[in-house]
């Protein structure tokens, strides 16, 4: 047990070096690519700030579940994850520059636009149609109208001083964790791990705060009358599930090109199968929970957001929401929670490989089922409802959006990484992660 | 076979290059096994159990009276009454099924977690387990008023009845979450305990404790194709226990949150109560296991890490649980709706205030202490705060329940709820209940899960 | 056979050796030397499960994951399909369904039916965990010769046992022997079978039948007393529940207080308060004079409705009067016949007077207006019969039942028979709180198709509906 904890590094090549560095311009290419042809192909700024907030949410919650895993690996003094978690942290720093990947979005809504916020736009209402909005502020005096109330949070200024307090909160979280880690690796000092768990446990409480209420501001708000106390749950639960699938696509991508080669095992791929079908379950149940809740209780002021999304439209038209959400239902939970039940399934690292792409991909048909249907319902006051999803999924932007964002996360991921270790290593816990070994 | 002297030592302190030690004193195979078994083979009991157990056992019998007088008069002996139609019976059955989550949780989920300090404590705290959801079911069950036909909360093919329940009633969601629960925790439960009723038998002098023992031990030899198997269901139980034990609280929590009374219907009860049973059943295996592992002498088993590990469990839940009040509070503010917003504004400022109060102080305060590394270790402390904690959570129930009702709809259905003395008594006395099978498990069964204590032992045979 | 002949008798058997080790690590590697050696029954017992074991051994994974598997599926449909079973399902023949409408929600709510089917998917997969253990384990196995062994008792506390069977092709008294103790046993011994009492003791025999028997007596019982009718009254066990300390509409309030200072639950001296002039109940604004009360709608709607709350309330204070003064009401108080109200003559337009509403008021009248009018209709009703021959004989007072086809009520118009069902006529009681106002429409369309055919009810033919529409 002794001589295991003399851990030794034996992958010949542990940093990403020269042809990574290439990818960089590449992925660069790609996203101004994919982003500048969606902005082309829509044809509209506010079908493409959609396109690009949904793209947007789905990156940004992969980077927070990094962060989130960093801090509870230390928080725990795991000892398993140490090889996994240098890549979790190079992930949680991509939150800062993620910051200015945000501005197309907050930028136009200091601005004053309400593209895309519609409670940013002059005498905003609660109310769909003019009609409805007439006939409220005839019969409410008492008490106020709940859009003054709201105004005192949903307003561009605070909304903006917000996002700069968020972002920087995660920056500097993740920049700590980091930036220690590397120091470890310099020096060894087994101090700096005691330090680094020391100060995760307020951090966790300073992400958890955080992550509530970015949670609403995201994508909540985006419905400003609808509220739901899961919300930030929800976020938190597919943010992990994507963020582990995340952690374990990179690794593998690494390996395959001769990285880490020996120091990340199947081992190691089988926990992270556990962990995902862990959250695969949590998210199941989190999204079950919130949706059983709404449903059961039936009332108006929170039934009609999962009225967009499965019922017909008003005029018994099908909107084709509910394909989507139907395709959730099995594709993020019942498919994954099925296939990744199997021990040699989750043992192996081409199923592996697979997976991870299909749950990214289905963490991405997640965010877009939270943030599109909120288009169409603004713009089916012009087209009529029977335009529904065709009107809100367009693959020539929507797709193209998501390619170039991947793109921006691969340039972010080789920018950080650049020559620095992909493991921790000196971790004085280091030499357990290499001995893991599932029962 | 001498019990060994060694001192102690610190396990505490911080080394990330090692793990530490989870068994102290230098004890060996046969010294944990001693250890555990003295409890058994004392040939009397310690006088402070005969004299717990009899305090004990007479709140039992008041609990019995109480129910007797019950079923004989009616639930209009308690003080449910319009609006407040779900009095102290609702909250005391949450109350003590939370409680009973702890012990599956620190089987089944950490076990998951792969966290082996869990062995020393995971037995008591299944076995408190079970105690608190035998206490939970009470209530609901005299509740239902002719206890006598409680069986049509099945659905039993009837003639008679010609009618089956409504599964699509949240109470009866209850019904099976609660009996699954129960049964699922026994059997997790007995199998841990098989190998250690094992150690029992072959250890047993007298005849009736060699037949006891020995029928209860199933033959069990400790070979390895059956540890093979045993390892394997242990594993299959405890993945089935994980996502059973968090869907226990949830439908706890869809028996409100499905209605649409202000302050009842959120969607963030169910992972909220869930985080709240983990934060009360843990507060719970904290205040029995303290003064057991000083009346029994466990120190070296039940370490000092040991306790301040749950300690931060409780820690880290208490503020799971207060970001959820927090939530609460800024989203019925943020939904606009008129009825959320005074709820919870009377739950905070309104009659119930002081009950709001306690329940703030108990739950997100006073365990902020365990920031203080002295609160974590000294166990006269983390009692103390432990209490505080089960009786902060007691009155969330309290709270969520009675201010909800007491303040629906209608103001001239307003009302300030009143407990009778049968109330009163009905909630101590199910302490007599839950303390007389622990403490007869106590003296009985191994509180300690022996064979799981051994497998997380340095095995280079040290000692030898 | 006695006892004593029986161990001196004793046959043994050699089930094979038992080695004795120290410590884990020197199990694992005696279990390795065995398996290398090519021995194939062999098995090593742990206080607790030792880790790399299986390879040693060669224990192949176990199949329980999948058994697991396969009954926890069933346990999913087999939980659906109990609720839709029992919610939805209100067509099977056995035990049919019971359909009740909660909340809105459709009878098979899947959302709804998700946690129950949770439950019952995690509960069997549990037992079958539990059950399909202990079957792999060939446990319970109470009698083995390894308990026989008394250093073998130590294996639950800290002592490591490698047992290679007799069965093994391999085995060689000796030879393994020496094998064993070389691969660093520190005690080899024999495990003996023994084969003589292989039989359970008859007392424990004996006791387990008169248990199996005794066990038999309640649920015997309980299907005797299912068969039997009984004279008795039933045992209240509970009677609290069965006579419940309340107070019934319309009786005195108790005094609360003393005897100088009376104190009642309401001021006016009753037990429950009567509603608020004026107020109406949810869904019981009745503004279509005739279809509610069978009187044309006058010149003055708000005056019809207001005139007959007064007249309800009027007749109930009547009654209450006449309770009072110990009269049974006079049988002929009919004397407003000169102040008959406008009384509709035609059917509302919201009845559709069709064979459906015709078998519907059948059903109605057979079991309201048969027993003292018959089923004809000719006054011959069984209470009606019984009551007759009794105040002949001196011992009631009774009015007798009309025959509806009497032609002074085949005169009655549609408005009136309503009313008379609504309100009664002299000894006749008011029927309107037990029968639904679309109901009371249907006797009356029935009592017309039996007025038409003069006799028999029972073939109702396309002339007595003819008769109906008029």
């Amino acid at each position: 047990m002794h001589e295991a904890r003399i851990a030794k590094i034996t992958s010949p090549i542990v940093s990403l070096k020269d042809n990574y560095v290439r990818l960089i311009p590449i992925s660069l290419i790609v996203a101004a690519a994919g982003i500048g042809s969606a902005l082309l192909l829509s044809l509209d700024m506010q079908r493409f700030s959609y396109a690009y907030l949904t793209s947007f949410c789905t990156l940004m919650s992969i980077c927070l579940g990094g962060l989130f895993f960093v801090i509870i690996m230390n928080l725990t003094r795991a000892g398993w994850s140490v090889t996994l978690r240098r890549i979790a942290e190079i992930i949680a720093m991509c939150t800062l520059p993620m910051f200015f990947l945000y501005l197309p979005i907050l930028v136009p809504v200091l601005t004053g636009s309400d593209a895309v916020y519609v409670w940013n736009a002059e005498g905003w209402s609660i109310h769909g149609t003019e009609a409805e909005k007439q006939a409220a502020l005839a019969e409410a005096d008492y008490p106020p109208p709940i859009e003054a109330l709201k105004a005192l949070y949903l307003n561009r200024y605070f909304f903006g001083i917000r996002m700069v307090a968020y972002f920087l909160a995660w920056g500097g979280m993740a920049w700590f964790f980091l930036s220690n880690s590397l120091k470890q690796d310099k020096t060894g000092d087994k101090s700096l791990s005691v330090k680094m768990q020391k100060n995760s446990t307020w951090m966790l409480i300073l992400f958890a705060a955080t992550l509530v209420f970015a949670s609403f501001d995201f994508e909540m708000s985006l419905a400003p009358f609808w509220f739901s106390t899961m919300w930030p749950v929800y976020f938190f639960s597919g943010s992990m599930l994507s963020a582990l699938a995340t952690i374990t696509l990179i690794c593998l991508l690494l390996q395959r090109t001769g990285r880490v080669t020996d120091e990340i095992t199947v081992e190691h791929y089988h926990d992270m199968g556990k962990l995902m079908f862990a959250f695969v379950v949590f998210w199941g149940y989190i999204a079950f929970s919130q949706f059983l809740l709404i449903w059961y209780a039936n009332i108006p002021e929170e039934t009609f957001w999962y009225a967009w999304r499965i019922n017909p439209a008003s005029d018994g038209s099908t909107t084709g929401w509910q394909w989507v959400s139907l395709l959730l239902l099995f594709g993020h939970l019942l498919i994954p929670l099925l296939a990744l039940m199997a021990r040699t399934v989750r043992r192996s690292k081409n199923f592996l490989f697979f997976a991870t792409i299909y749950l990214l991909i289905m963490h991405w048909v997640d965010h877009f089922w939270i943030v599109m249907p909120q288009y169409t319902e603004i713009t089916t006051a012009h087209t009529g409802p029977a335009a529904g999803l065709a009107l809100s999924f367009n693959p020539l932007v929507d797709i193209p959006c998501v390619i170039g964002m991947a793109g921006v996360f691969v340039a972010l991921f080789c920018l950080i990484a650049r020559d620095r270790p992909l493991v921790p290593l000196k971790d004085p816990r280091l030499g357990e992660a290499l001995a893991h070994h599932n029962p | 076979m001498a019990i060994t002297v060694e001192p102690l030592g610190d396990n505490t302190i911080e080394n990330p290059e090692e793990r530490a030690p989870l068994v102290l004193g230098g004890l060996d195979y046969a010294g944990v096994t001693d250890k555990v078994c003295a409890i058994w083979e004392a040939d009397k009991a310690p006088k402070i159990w005969w004299l717990v157990l009899a305090g004990a056992a007479c709140l039992l019998l008041m609990f019995g009276a109480c129910i007797n007088h019950l079923l004989m008069k009616g639930v209009g002996i308690w003080g449910n009454n319009n609006p407040a139609y779900w009095g102290w019976p609702i909250v005391n059955f949450v109350f003590w099924v939370g409680i009973g989550h702890a012990g599956t949780l620190i089987s089944a989920i950490l076990f998951l977690f792969r966290q082996n300090w869990r062995t020393s404590i995971n037995r008591a705290a299944e076995a408190m387990t079970i105690f608190a959801v035998i206490c939970a079911g009470t209530y609901p069950g005299v509740h239902i008023g002719r206890v006598w036909v409680f069986y049509w909360l099945f659905p039993v093919p009837s003639e008679h009845l010609a009618m089956w329940p409504n599964f699509r009633s949240p109470l009866l969601w209850d019904v099976f979450a609660v009996s699954t629960y129960f049964t699922v925790s026994l059997l997790f439960w007995y199998m841990g305990m098989v190998p250690d009723i094992a150690t029992y038998r072959d250890r047993a002098k007298s005849k009736m404790r060699k037949f006891v023992y020995g029928l209860l031990s199933l033959g069990w030899t400790g070979s390895a194709r059956g540890w093979h198997r045993y390892e394997a269901a242990y594993v299959i139980l405890a993945a089935l226990a994980t996502p059973l034990v968090l869907s226990v609280h949830t439908i706890v929590s869809f028996d409100f949150a499905v209605s649409q009374v202000p302050g009842w219907h959120t969607t963030i009860f169910p992972p909220y109560f869930v985080a709240g049973a983990i934060f009360s059943g843990f507060a719970m295996v904290v205040t029995l296991l303290v003064p057991a592992r000083r009346l029994y002498n466990l120190k070296e088993l039940i370490t000092i890490r040991h306790l301040e590990n749950m300690n931060k469990i409780i820690m880290a839940t208490g503020l799971m649980v207060g970001t959820a009040y927090g939530i609460e509070f800024f989203i019925a503010w943020y939904s606009g709706v008129a009825m959320e917003r005074f709820a919870f504004y009377n739950r905070a400022f309104g009659n119930y205030w002081w009950a709001y109060w306690i329940m703030v102080s108990c739950n997100v305060f006073i365990p902020q202490l365990f920031w203080f590394k002295f609160f974590r270790t000294n166990t006269i402390a983390m009692v103390v705060i432990c209490i505080f904690v089960n009786i902060g959570m007691w009155f969330e129930r309290f709270v969520i329940t009675i201010t909800s009702l007491c303040r629906d709809y209608l103001p001239s259905s307003w009302h300030y709820f009143h407990p009778t003395g049968i109330d009163i008594m009905m909630f101590i006395g199910s302490f007599g209940l839950f303390t007389t099978l622990f403490l007869l498990f106590c003296r009985f069964l191994p509180i300690i899960a022996i064979s799981e204590v051994k497998s997380i032992m340095p095995s280079e045979g040290d000692h030898h | 056979m006695t006892e004593k002949t029986k161990s001196e008798v004793s046959e043994q058997k050699l089930v094979g050796l038992l080695a004795q080790y120290e410590d884990p690590g020197s199990l694992i590697s005696a279990c390795n030397h065995a398996r290398e050696s090519g021995y194939k029954k062999i098995d090593a017992f742990s206080p607790f499960p030792v880790h790399g074991i299986d390879p040693a051994l060669g224990i192949p994974r176990t199949i329980l994951p999948f058994f697991v598997l396969i009954i926890g599926l069933t346990g999913c449909a087999v939980g659906l399909g109990m609720q839709f079973y029992a919610n939805a399902a209100d067509w099977s023949p056995l035990f049919p369904g019971y359909s009740f409408m909660i909340s809105g929600k459709p009878f098979f709510s899947l959302p709804a039916n998700i946690p129950v089917t949770f439950e019952v998917v995690i509960l069997s997969s549990a037992l079958a965990t539990f059950l399909g253990m202990w079957a792999l384990n060939r446990l319970p196995r109470l009698a083995n010769p390894l308990h026989r062994i008394s250093r073998f008792k130590r294996v639950t506390n800290d002592k490591f046992f490698l047992l290679i069977e007799t069965k093994d092709p391999q085995f060689d008294r000796t030879e393994t022997e020496s094998q064993l103790s070389s691969w660093g046993a520190s005690v080899v011994e024999e495990v003996k079978e023994d084969l003589t009492d292989q039989q359970l003791p008859s007392w424990l025999q004996l006791a387990g039948l008169m248990t199996a028997l005794l066990l038999l007596i309640p649920p015997v019982l309980i299907f005797r007393a299912e068969g039997m009718t009984n004279r008795k009254p039933r045992l209240h066990v509970v009677p609290d529940m069965d006579w419940q300390d309340k107070y019934k509409t319309q009786t005195l309030s108790p005094n609360l207080g003393d005897e100088k200072h009376p104190k009642f639950l309401f001021v006016d001296g009753r037990a429950m308060q009567e509603p608020i002039p004026g107020t109406i109940a949810r869904g019981d604004l009745d503004t279509d004079s005739e279809y509610f009360r069978g009187i044309k709608s006058g010149t003055d709607a708000f005056a019809t409705v207001s005139s007959a709350g007064a007249r309800t309330s009027l007749q109930d204070d009547t009654r209450q009067d006449d309770a009072a003064n110990d009269k049974p009401a006079e049988p002929n108080s009919d004397t407003a016949a000169t102040s008959e109200p406008d009384w509709v003559t035609q059917f509302p337009t919201n009845v559709e007077v069709n064979l459906e509403l015709l078998e519907r008021g059948q059903d109605r009248f057979n079991i309201y207006c048969s027993v003292c009018h018959g089923y004809a209709g000719n006054g011959d009703g069984l209470v009606n019969t019984r009551a007759l021959a009794l105040a002949a004989a001196g011992k009631a007072q009774w009015t007798a039942a009309k025959s509806l086809n009497d032609p002074e009520i085949i005169k009655n118009p549609v408005g009136r028979i309503f009313d008379t069902i609504s309100y009664g006529r002299g000894t006749m009681g008011p029927y309107k709180d037990q029968i639904p106002v679309e109901d009371r429409w249907a006797i009356v369309a029935y009592v017309r198709a039996i007025q038409g055919t003069g006799i028999k009810p029972e073939s109702t033919t396309k002339a007595e509906e003819d008769a109906v529409a008029e």
